[in-house]
């Protein structure tokens, strides 16, 4: 079992998921996130004031999934997040040891 | 047990039995007071055979232990599935310390038998102290009965220990209770409006009800009719049948003590007519709307009583006052209320049965953020339901709504006005969304209480904002037509209670009727439509789109047309999100919102010489502008408009457009023309004449020496050199308003300073006393920022500094004097912080790197 973390851009999400759900991938949890790579923040005045956005917006994926569905999982990702420009995210790929579904302690890939 | 007579083997499936039987009668319609009654029944018999059993066989006495049920359970009400509290009274210590075996034994059985046990234990002794950590305990106490044991032991308890320190007790019990309620009550957000509804914890659920009647017995009250008359005790006891039918229900659906009310059981209690006996098939959201409608009873009931009855003892100077204003029928000034205790109440309530005179108290709560005490409400309520009181001016104008709609606490009065029945008496679409339940999986409360919300979320920018709408107090403090906003707000999702398939389509369709009745004029309707009409989209792009991408800001700004309408759109994506429930306004989303203001915003500013208008290509404008000016050419209309920035387009109307060219037309007999409209002291001065050298300054400084303050300003040129200035000024001295003689006069000033007849100097001289300035509230730093890559023609200037009487006149003729010239202009003040962006140039170019320093240190020096 593999855990995916993609951060992609906020607008990107939407066609994310529509992707992952087209390869019949429906569980994730998302959360929303601040940060940045090399795409640094900007500085934009409004009224006089200065407002510094260093870290931008982003949205974190992660998903854990069988071996042999990360491949097309990441594949999906690529196609739908990317825009070409700088600040499309990053996707990071770790191996998982054990899954455990709370309400029954079924373990292993049947708890995904 | 150990040699019990009845052993469990048969007790536990009598009592199953019995179970089954109460629970089958229950579904065959009995109500649930008897149910209760016979679950009360079946628990006193088991406890107290168990109990007799047990002393039988471990041969204890019955002398210095006794039994008390506690809570519910002491009241008789015990739900199917609810805990036993029970209490175990020791006459001493050596009793407690030889009872515990027999008492962890009873513990067990019974919880062997199917009931869940809660129980403590006392001695006589500790009875008598009042454990200030533990307030619940004692109110729980409050609800004690006798089940079984040493009955002389309880009754002395009862009689003569507890009585007392009860009595002493209770300023501490009451303040504890009251807190204990409002914590809870806070807990789910005040309100009862929840989607899925606790029916025991939550407002309006069974709690409160009891609340009150512990709140009744610790003021040791005696039944007073005037606080609780005949009807009311009908509608309470028919509240907590309903509600007890309820939680009956989904302790038997549920199988456990869950007391929520999810969307799945709703439709079933629907099914079933649950708590109804007038056989009307309901479905899901009509059933809904009774449960809310008792619970609104349980709980208007328990925060009247909060309200009368506060938890802190009052100052002496607050009795005394109380006792001055109490000797005044007509309250304050002649009106029929007056503050008392931090809220509005009625003086002389036949009064009410004018509506005037009821909407003068809602405008007062909304201008002052003073609430309608509960009293006070319910006063209003019983004379708008008598029908010897006539009612008189039973119609609400849209100038009373508007003042209400448009003050800094609309929430305040619309809260009484919904409950009242006045919301939907102004606003008849209101009633498609009242008590209205639309099955969501974010949204928390029904559809008018989510409307209500977000008037109040925008109201709270007011005072201590959350942090998350830090950013946005400004905008809520400095937005035009907030009456505007908030009838947008009542209005953005009626459409949900609507047959429609978009509930927008529905709203809007809501919006004709109400425009129509209220009398809104075309551009107070058009803008309604607009908010109401794209209210989901600032939302929807900042999920979707990229809102660092200039190609999306241009976009949404092209959607939005002006920063006027940017600023009342965000405003209610703000609000309109913060009252899904209380964590879907995340700091994240309210960054990501200001963000795209902030963007589209600068946009407007940094764009407006960039879009010019082609009168050409507005064929309907110019058509509507035609009919209005009557008889003028469409060539002549077009030559009028041809050049000017397409915010002049934005922010007039066709009407206001027509009006403009009529004064355009006379310019050759009067080269400069004035118009002048307001009232009060907020007035607008529209001029329109030819370019010339420090044009502006001048207007400036006439204002200026007049002692007015302007707040918002814009400058416009069309492609043939006319100008086109609005000032919006505040007349600080009333000047005007007073003396209405002097309008003529000060129109005749302004034109005679512009045309040269009239020098400006001696006009500022008579005024230079008034205009030295008051030390500020807020210092204010200056900044002088220039930009040269926005417009493809002039230099942007923002200048944030101190706003002052005859700032814009110094800045006027600081530019004038380095012989720089205003192609365009955008004046804003935010309290007393100016915000000014001026389109510069000098020699119909560009300003250079030095002359852009000069300027800047003539200004610092000029305004620091």
């Amino acid at each position: 079992m593999m855990k995916i973390e993609a951060i992609i851009q906020p607008s990107r999400f939407e066609s994310v998921k529509e992707a992952l759900l087209e390869i019949g991938i429906e569980g994730m949890t998302v959360i929303e996130v601040r940060g940045h790579g090399r795409q640094k923040g900007h500085t934009e005045v409004y009224r006089g004031r200065e407002y510094t956005v260093d870290l931008l917006p982003k949205v974190k994926l992660e998903l854990v999934l069988p071996d042999q569905m990360v491949n097309r999982a990441v594949e999906a990702i690529l196609k739908s997040a990317k825009t070409g420009k700088i600040g499309d995210g990053k996707i990071f790929l770790t191996r998982v040891e054990e899954a455990i579904r709370i309400r029954n302690e079924e373990r292993g890939e049947g708890a995904l | 047990m150990e040699e019990s007579v009845t052993p469990l083997s048969v007790l536990g499936p009598q009592c199953e039995a019995q179970r089954e039987r109460i629970r089958k009668l229950f579904e065959s319609g009995a109500s649930a007071q008897e149910t209760l009654r016979q679950l009360c029944e079946l628990a006193d018999e088991t406890i107290r055979r168990v109990f007799g059993e047990l002393q039988r066989v471990r041969e204890a006495g019955t002398q210095g232990l006794a039994l008390l049920a506690l809570g519910g359970y002491g009241r008789e009400v015990l739900f199917p599935y609810s805990d036993l509290d029970l209490l175990f009274l020791f006459g001493n210590d050596k009793i407690e310390e030889e009872s515990r075996p027999l008492i962890a034994e009873f513990s067990r059985t019974l919880w062997d038998l199917g009931f869940r046990v809660s129980s403590a234990g006392r001695t006589f002794e500790e009875c008598r102290r009042i454990e200030q950590d533990n307030a619940e305990f004692h109110l729980a106490m409050l609800d004690r009965r006798f089940l079984d044991g040493d009955r002389p032991l309880f009754d002395k308890l009862d009689s003569k220990i507890l009585g007392g320190a009860e009595r002493q007790s209770r300023p501490f019990l009451m303040a504890e209770l009251q807190r204990l309620t409002r914590d809870r009550l806070a807990r789910y957000g005040n309100t009862i409006f929840h989607l899925e509804p606790n029916v025991k914890d939550a407002p309006g659920g069974l709690r409160d009800f009891h609340s009150m009647l512990w709140m009744r017995q610790l003021a040791g009250e005696r039944r007073d009719p005037r606080i609780s008359p005949v009807n009311e005790d009908e509608l309470t006891r028919s509240a907590v049948e309903f509600l007890s039918a309820i939680r009956c229900f989904l302790h038997y659906s549920n199988s456990r003590n869950d007391n929520t009310l999810t969307y799945e059981l709703q439709a079933e209690a629907a099914r079933r007519s649950l708590g109804t006996d007038d056989n009307l098939r309901r479905n899901a959201a009509e059933w809904m709307r009774l449960y809310y409608r008792h619970a609104r009873t349980l709980n208007r009931q328990l925060l009247r009583f909060m309200e009368q009855r506060p938890s802190s003892a009052l100052s002496l100077r607050r009795r005394l006052l109380n006792a001055t204003l109490r000797a005044k029928p007509e309250g304050e000034n002649g009106r029929p209320f007056a503050v008392r205790d931090g809220l509005l109440e009625i003086s002389n309530e036949q009064a009410y049965a004018d509506r005037n005179v009821t909407y003068s108290l809602l405008t007062e709560a909304a201008r002052t953020g003073v609430c309608l005490s509960r009293e006070a409400e319910r006063s209003i309520a019983y004379i708008m339901a008598h029908p010897e009181l006539p009612q008189r001016n039973p119609r609400v104008s849209w100038g009373v709504l508007s003042e209400i709609l448009g003050a800094d606490y609309p929430g305040i009065a619309l809260r009484p006005m919904h409950r009242l029945g006045l919301l939907t008496e102004a606003l008849p679409e209101f009633r498609n969304i009242d008590s209205l339940v639309v099955r969501d999986f974010y949204h928390r409360y029904t559809v008018d209480e989510h409307s209500l919300r977000t008037i109040e979320h925008l109201q709270e920018l007011g005072d201590s904002p959350d942090p998350r709408g830090a950013h946005f107090v400004p905008l809520w403090r400095t937005v035009d037509r907030r009456d505007l906003l908030i009838l947008s707000l009542l209005l953005h999702d009626i459409g949900k209670g609507m047959p429609v398939e978009n509930h927008v389509i529905g709203s809007l369709q809501a919006l004709e009727t109400a425009a129509d009745r209220l009398r809104l004029t075309p551009e107070e309707k058009a803008e309604i439509h607009f908010l109401i009409e794209h209210h989901l989209d600032m939302s929807a792009t900042v999920q979707r789109r990229d809102i660092f991408d200039p190609a999306t800001v241009a976009a949404f700004a092209a959607t939005t047309g002006t920063h006027e309408r940017l600023q009342r759109l965000s405003l209610l994506t703000y609000a309109d999100i913060h009252a899904v429930n209380p964590e879907a306004l995340t700091p994240w989303k309210a960054d990501m919102l200001w963000q795209l203001f902030v963007g589209t915003s600068n946009y407007f500013s940094r764009t407006l010489d960039r879009d010019r208008l082609h009168a050409s290509d507005e064929g309907v404008m110019l058509e509507q502008v035609r009919e209005l000016a009557g008889g003028a050419s469409k060539t002549e209309i077009e030559r009028f408009l041809e050049g000017f920035p397409r915010r002049y387009l934005a922010v007039h109307s066709a009407a206001e457009m027509a009006a403009h060219f009529e004064m355009y037309r006379k310019l050759g007999t009067e080269p400069v023309q004035t118009e002048l409209k307001g009232k009060h002291q907020a007035f607008t001065l529209t001029l329109l004449t030819a370019d010339r050298p420090a044009l502006f300054a001048s207007i400036a400084g006439v204002l200026a020496a007049w002692g007015m303050n302007i707040l918002k300003a814009d400058a416009f040129a069309n492609a043939a050199g006319v100008v086109l200035d609005t000032f919006q000024f505040v007349d600080l001295h009333r000047t005007l308003e007073l003396n209405p003689g002097e309008i003529p006069r000060f129109q005749a000033e302004i034109a005679a300073v512009i045309s040269g007849r009239q020098s400006l100097e001696p006009l500022l001289r008579g005024r230079s006393a008034g205009m030295l300035a008051r030390p500020p509230k807020v210092a204010v730093a200056t900044s002088v920022n220039f930009d040269d890559g926005s417009s493809e023609h002039c230099t942007l200037m923002e200048i944030v500094t101190q706003d002052r009487p005859g700032l814009l006149y110094e800045l006027g003729s600081a530019l004038a004097r380095l012989s720089c010239n205003i192609d365009v202009a955008l004046i804003d003040t935010e309290g007393q912080k100016a915000i000014d962006v001026f389109y510069l140039t000098a020699q119909n170019k560009k300003l250079t790197p030095q002359k852009q320093e000069v300027l800047r240190e003539v200004l610092q020096a000029t305004l620091t």
